[in-house]
């Protein structure tokens, strides 16, 4: 564990190769020559002292969102700004200050950009990436990956393909709906995969509730629960059959059912 | 805050842990309104409390985690607790301390972290030994907390779930509906789950966490689950008593017994007091 030390007393170590001018400079001795006389070198010097903490912090407060090094450049300009502003004086560490003023730098920029209101840009990105990385695995395969085998395939961390996951189920704006060829190439239109559901709900046992509210949704999604509950598909093999990925039907299943409960709380 | 959690993440202090409380976290945040920055800024702190304690409460060994969270008047309080070593010398003292090297570290660097992004922070010592980090952040105005407040008693399962089980307890039970499918779905991919499965799984939370309510004994709702490879058991409770078996069969939801016919075994099994608890099982046989 290296350490940066930043304490008045103690003297600090210079960015390596530097010139013999920095060598054995203390970091206030870096800000009063950056701060009072301009010295460029000075700056540069900081900077690199300091670039780690920036690092750290851009990694920390902006994982699963924007790419790393727009992040990275952000942060930095808060650095920037930190080593313009820091008061010497006052005695408080260098990094006790730059902390605080490097995160809102990224707040600022997040807000800016309308990170807070949109699905972030990187967000959206990748959840379209996993899904299709998803059904690329999956007809290799011929079984569905694991969120680990997603994370190797597409370099992620596991939390970015499970937000990523998680982000289908929820973002009806991304465009996951369009119909798409199957593994064999055939774009299928839904009509053609639909049909006698009706009499094959017979198999279940429903209550006279669902059964009615049942036929209050869209005929696919009848098919979808037909399909994963009558018929025992996975929902890869759901996904083949209607030309759809997995996980809109995942995300299809989830919402009728959620329908389904609606309807049958209201018509009880 | 006031007694009882509305999410208590009991957990055992390993680096993958963490995860689950940024899940539950996220969930959360999600179902009080919170933009994308201040979901941000909560998990970041809260991420930054955890890993602390998974890397220097218990040095190198292994020990509990307790994260809890209560919506407030105004406010998210977080509470992150371990029984480990304490922190000794206050930790701004060490400000100093490399951040590239000490990730995780409740160091200055992870201390001031915290201090930006939290409206309020404390450190407390409890009684028993370790550390709590409360911190305190704003929740926007116009959350409806009438419907997440609510008269919970105190409830943990009946029986002790097995050690490195992860323990979850969601009060009111309404809540689950927004924590539950993100902290199962972590655990079914920790469990090497195919995508498929994951979604099963989901499906399972969320049946469970729109159906529970009128089957638990109390307002709130305890989940306890196990992973092992290509297998997630749990457990859910206190259910009043004959409340199991409905639970898994009722065609309540839906086109329904989607909990019968997504998990791989259920047991129904009688919990030390009048009610029982609800073990599930769920395989990923690809």
């Amino acid at each position: 564990m290296s350490s940066v030390t930043v304490e008045p007393t103690s003297s600090s170590r210079t960015a390596p190769g530097r010139g013999d001018a920095l060598r054995g400079a203390s970091s206030n001795e870096l800000f009063t020559r950056w701060q009072q006389h301009r010295d460029p070198v000075a700056r540069e010097a900081l900077v690199r002292q300091y670039m780690p903490l920036t690092r750290g912090l851009a990694r920390r407060y902006g994982r699963s969102s924007e790419p790393f090094e727009d992040l990275l450049q952000v942060a930095s300009l808060g650095l920037l700004k930190a080593l313009d502003r820091y008061d010497v004086e006052r005695g408080h560490p260098f990094p006790s200050f730059a902390v605080p003023t490097i995160l809102g730098e990224m707040r600022r920029y997040f807000r800016d950009s309308g990170w807070a209101i949109h699905v972030p840009r990187g967000a959206q990105e990748r959840a379209l990436k996993v899904r299709d990385a998803q059904e690329r695995l999956a007809n290799e395969h011929g079984r569905s990956p694991t969120v680990n085998q997603l994370a190797q395939y597409l370099e992620l961390d596991a939390e970015d393909v499970l937000d990523a996951l998680q982000a289908i189920q929820a973002y009806e704006t991304l465009s996951l709906d369009a119909p798409r060829p199957r593994a064999d190439g055939e774009v299928v239109a839904y009509g053609d995969t639909i049909g006698k559901e009706d009499e094959r709900y017979e198999l279940v046992e429903l209550d006279a509730t669902l059964t009615a509210v049942l036929g209050r949704i869209p005929e696919r999604e009848r098919a979808i629960l037909r399909m994963r509950f009558v018929e025992d598909l996975t929902q890869t093999e759901i996904a083949e059959h209607i030309g759809i990925s997995q996980m809109q039907v995942s995300r299809l299943l989830r919402r009728s059912l959620e329908q389904l409960r609606t309807l049958a709380h209201a018509s009880s | 805050m006031h007694d009882t959690p509305n999410v208590h993440l009991s957990l055992p202090s390993r680096p993958e842990n963490v995860l689950l409380v940024r899940q539950a976290l996220s969930g959360l945040a999600a179902r009080v309104g919170l933009d994308a920055i201040e979901t941000n800024d909560l998990n970041t702190a809260v991420t930054e409390a955890c890993n602390n304690v998974v890397m220097h409460a218990y040095e190198g060994a292994e020990g509990p985690l307790d994260v809890e969270v209560r919506l407030l008047e105004g406010a998210i309080g977080v509470s992150v607790r371990d029984c480990g070593v304490g922190i000794g010398a206050d930790p701004r003292e060490r400000t100093g301390s490399n951040a590239e090297d000490d990730q995780h570290e409740l160091d200055g660097m992870g201390l001031a972290v915290i201090e930006a992004l939290a409206r309020r922070v404390e450190l407390a010592e409890p009684a028993g030994g370790g550390t709590d980090v409360r911190m305190e952040f704003p929740l926007p105005d116009g959350v409806a907390l009438e419907s997440i407040d609510g008269t919970s008693t105190n409830t943990s399962l009946p029986e002790m779930a097995p050690a490195g089980a992860v323990e979850l307890r969601i009060a009111p039970s309404a809540l689950a509906q927004a924590i539950l499918p993100r902290v199962l779905s972590a655990l079914a991919a920790r469990a090497h789950f195919t995508t498929d499965r994951i979604a099963d799984v989901q499906l399972v939370a969320d049946a469970l966490a729109t159906n529970a309510g009128e089957s638990l004994e109390g307002a709130s709702m305890a989940v306890a689950v196990t992973v092992a490879p290509r297998s997630l058991e749990l457990r859910i409770g206190p259910l009043h008593a004959g409340r199991g078996e409905s639970l898994v069969e009722t065609a309540a939801d839906g086109l329904a017994p989607v909990v019968e016919r997504l998990t791989d075994s259920t047991r129904v099994a009688p919990s030390t007091g009048a009610g029982e608890t609800l073990e599930l099982r769920l395989v990923d046989r690809r």
